[in-house]
């Protein structure tokens, strides 16, 4: 939800922003997946990663909970260097959630297992205060009818909210979703997209890879557009949708048929 | 020539000793066998190098040779090797066990290995250590998806056991093979013992048959 | 512990006449039961129902009985129903064959439903007869997809010889058995025996996997 605050954005100095990629570069094998890219992303901040298949969007935010390990570069998480070892980044994993694509959701746990999936096993929390809170976040997300229900009984759509209520049950400071709703009937969209909506709202820092533009016109507040590896151009989503400088942004956007 | 199936019915408590001591081998094998077999696949997934080899070496050798050979070998090598001296019995769960290991080890390797890696990187996502995953969501998938396989595991296991009564273990095919030789019976006893496998065997083997098709249905 | 390999070398010739007939029977078996099962497999998924229902009844019989226990019976027993001695090889051969086809049969059929319907349909609607479309269409696929169980059954043949060694096949397991017993060296034996079996099985394994490698996109649909 554009919160005002892309406006003020760059004339805040001296925050201290929630994520920090400076220089970032991946490579997998002779593919560059990641030129150095330099970018922030604010508190409370919705920032969209558009661009063409295979530009480094998804890479970026697999490096961001260590999904990935990084090249070169620093990811800094509240200002603090990012470790960039498997066992180091468990705990920074921890203080981030992550919605994937295929939704992911466990087989073999109920839609409220696999919410308290996270707390239980992780954080070691007893059953009864994970199965409270892991309640509690199905009602927010609209599914807790389904709470005894196996994902192979939910639509896609039904099993994507309950994985974000399963992200969420570890109270992270951002929340990254990769092509969310990119493996969705188009029908099922839209209940994705208002949770998603709704989170925002409350103010949720945000690292979202998508296609849907109209999405990221209306609840992003920092658009990025990115191309083989490297940012092509930044800024909000009135510059970005509307007068993009770059060729780039331009032909992406005509590639989409998107005009506005 | 004349037939006595009578010899058959003179005999049933020997041949039910017989029956009682394959069905011991074959469930304290698979007992064996299972954790055997995850230790293993675990082993062969290990980052650490000389645990995945080992492994790999062990499974491999196992799977190539006739089971046959490997419980004469146990016989022989076993008192040897380890100064202790084993019962014929326990011979026979040491040879059956490490040779159900070595074709669960396989199986499990590949069930572990057919679980999407998203299902392992959600797991991660969530803050979860390598342990975790593999406790809470990778094995309990793979577990499910290779239970077609240990069925029938079971089943060629049950009907391996017959193999022990080469060292003389007192089961069912070697009670019915001693019967035979006492009372010379050879028809009577010979179709009993392939009798008597077969309605241990049946209901089994069907048993297989449709956990295969629930699984199917699930997918 | 100190081992002694002599009684292993002045018997190779023997021992070595022994990997001879374990090959040799096993590639008959191999080749009989391919035959035999195939046909059986053929039967049970096409004949009719008669026939198929007796076919379903020997194939999961075989399913059930040991090996072991079908050796010994057809060297042992059979000759007395029928007043026909069969040579220890020839009965090997028999037993394992008709055990072994059964197996082959249930590859057989699991090969040919598990291509999809919609072939047969497509086929059908080329105005295929249901010969045509099995032959051409439905069987080259199956093929393919019984690959890794066949081969996996060239494997279990060649270790399942081994057990002839009870009704006095001179293979190779059975002249072990005769040299560990007049050298009082069992332990070097058998693992000599180890050795031989592992060499003749591994290679076989390993080829049809990187044969089943090589094949497996036919089989994809």
């Amino acid at each position: 939800m554009n919160q005002g605050c892309s406006k003020t954005r760059r004339a805040e100095t001296g925050s201290i922003p929630t994520v920090a990629y400076h220089d970032v570069k991946k490579r997998f094998g002779n593919f560059v997946a990641l030129a150095g890219v330099s970018m922030e992303v604010r508190k409370g901040e919705v920032v969209c990663l558009i661009g063409p298949s295979g530009s480094g969007k998804s890479t970026l935010l697999r490096c961001t909970n260590g999904l990935e390990l990084i090249d070169s570069g620093e990811i800094t998480l509240d200002g603090e260097k990012l470790p960039n070892d498997w066992d180091g980044m468990r705990r920074v994993r921890q203080r981030m959630g992550m919605v994937f694509q295929n939704f992911e959701l466990f087989p073999h746990r109920t839609a409220l297992g696999n919410v308290m999936a996270g707390p239980k096993s992780v954080l070691k929390q007893p059953r009864q205060v994970a199965e409270h809170r892991a309640m509690e976040l199905l009602r927010k997300v609209g599914l807790a009818d389904k709470a005894t229900s196996y994902p192979a009984q939910l639509s896609g759509g039904q099993q994507q909210r309950v994985a974000i209520a399963r992200a969420l049950a570890m109270d992270p400071e951002i929340m990254l979703f990769d092509e969310p709703t990119s493996a969705l009937d188009p029908e099922t969209i839209g209940e994705v997209l208002n949770v998603m909506k709704q989170l925002a709202e409350e103010g949720m820092t945000m690292i979202v890879v998508t296609h849907e533009m109209t999405f990221a016109r209306r609840v992003g507040d920092w658009i990025v557009v990115m191309d083989r590896g490297a940012i092509v151009e930044q800024g909000s989503p009135e510059q970005i949708f509307e007068s993009p400088t770059k060729e780039r942004t331009r032909d992406f956007f005509s590639h989409l048929g998107w005009s506005g | 020539m004349n037939y006595d199936w009578s010899v058959v019915w003179r005999n049933a408590d020997v041949l039910w000793e017989g029956t009682k001591v394959t069905v011991f081998l074959a469930v304290t094998t698979m007992a064996i066998a299972i954790p055997g077999g995850i230790a293993l696949a675990l082993m062969r997934l290990s980052r650490i190098r000389t645990l995945s080899i080992a492994s790999a070496v062990f499974v491999e050798l196992f799977r190539n040779l006739p089971l046959i050979l490997v419980i004469y070998s146990a016989y022989y090598i076993l008192p040897v090797a380890t100064g202790v001296r084993f019962s014929p019995i326990a011979t026979a769960i040491v040879a059956l066990g490490l040779n159900v290991s070595a074709y669960n080890g396989e199986t499990f390797r590949a069930g572990i290995a057919s679980i999407r890696q998203g299902q392992s990187e959600a797991g991660y996502a969530l803050g979860m250590s390598r342990f975790r995953v593999m406790i809470d969501v990778i094995l309990p998938q793979a577990v499910r998806r290779v239970l077609p396989v240990l069925a029938s595991s079971w089943v060629s296991l049950f009907k391996d056991t017959s193999l022990v009564s080469v060292i003389s273990v007192g089961d069912l095919a070697f009670e019915s093979m001693r019967v035979r030789s006492q009372t010379f019976r050879v028809l009577e006893m010979l179709t009993a013992m392939a009798v008597i496998y077969w309605m241990l065997g049946y209901p089994q083997a069907k048993l297989v048959d449709w956990i295969n098709n629930r699984y199917r249905v699930s997918e | 512990m100190s081992l002694d390999f002599s009684a292993v070398f002045t018997s190779w010739q023997f021992l070595l006449a022994g990997v001879g007939d374990t090959l040799a029977l096993s590639a008959l078996t191999i080749a009989l039961s391919l035959v035999l099962g195939g046909a059986i497999g053929l039967a049970r998924c096409y004949g009719p129902s008669g026939l198929r229902w007796a076919l379903i009844f020997y194939i999961d019989s075989m399913r059930s009985i040991p090996v072991l226990v079908v050796l010994v019976w057809t060297y042992f027993a059979l000759p007395i129903v029928t007043g026909v001695t069969l040579p220890p090889f020839w009965a090997a051969a028999s037993a394992l064959t008709v055990h072994i086809s059964a197996y082959v049969a249930e590859i057989v059929r699991a090969g040919i439903i598990s291509v999809r319907p919609g072939q047969s349909r497509a086929a059908f609607a080329l105005g295929m007869s249901r010969t045509q479309a099995i032959r051409e269409i439905i069987l080259p696929q199956a093929l393919v997809r019984m690959l890794p169980a066949l081969g996996s059954i060239l494997s279990i043949t060649i270790k399942d010889t081994a057990i002839a060694a009870v009704i006095a096949v001179p293979e190779y397991m059975n002249r072990s058995q005769t040299v560990a017993g007049q050298s009082f060296h069992p332990i070097e034996v058998f693992l000599a025996a180890t050795v031989v079996y592992f060499t003749i099985i591994f290679p076989v394994t390993r080829v049809v996997d990187i044969v089943y490698a090589r094949l497996a996109y036919l089989g994809r649909s």
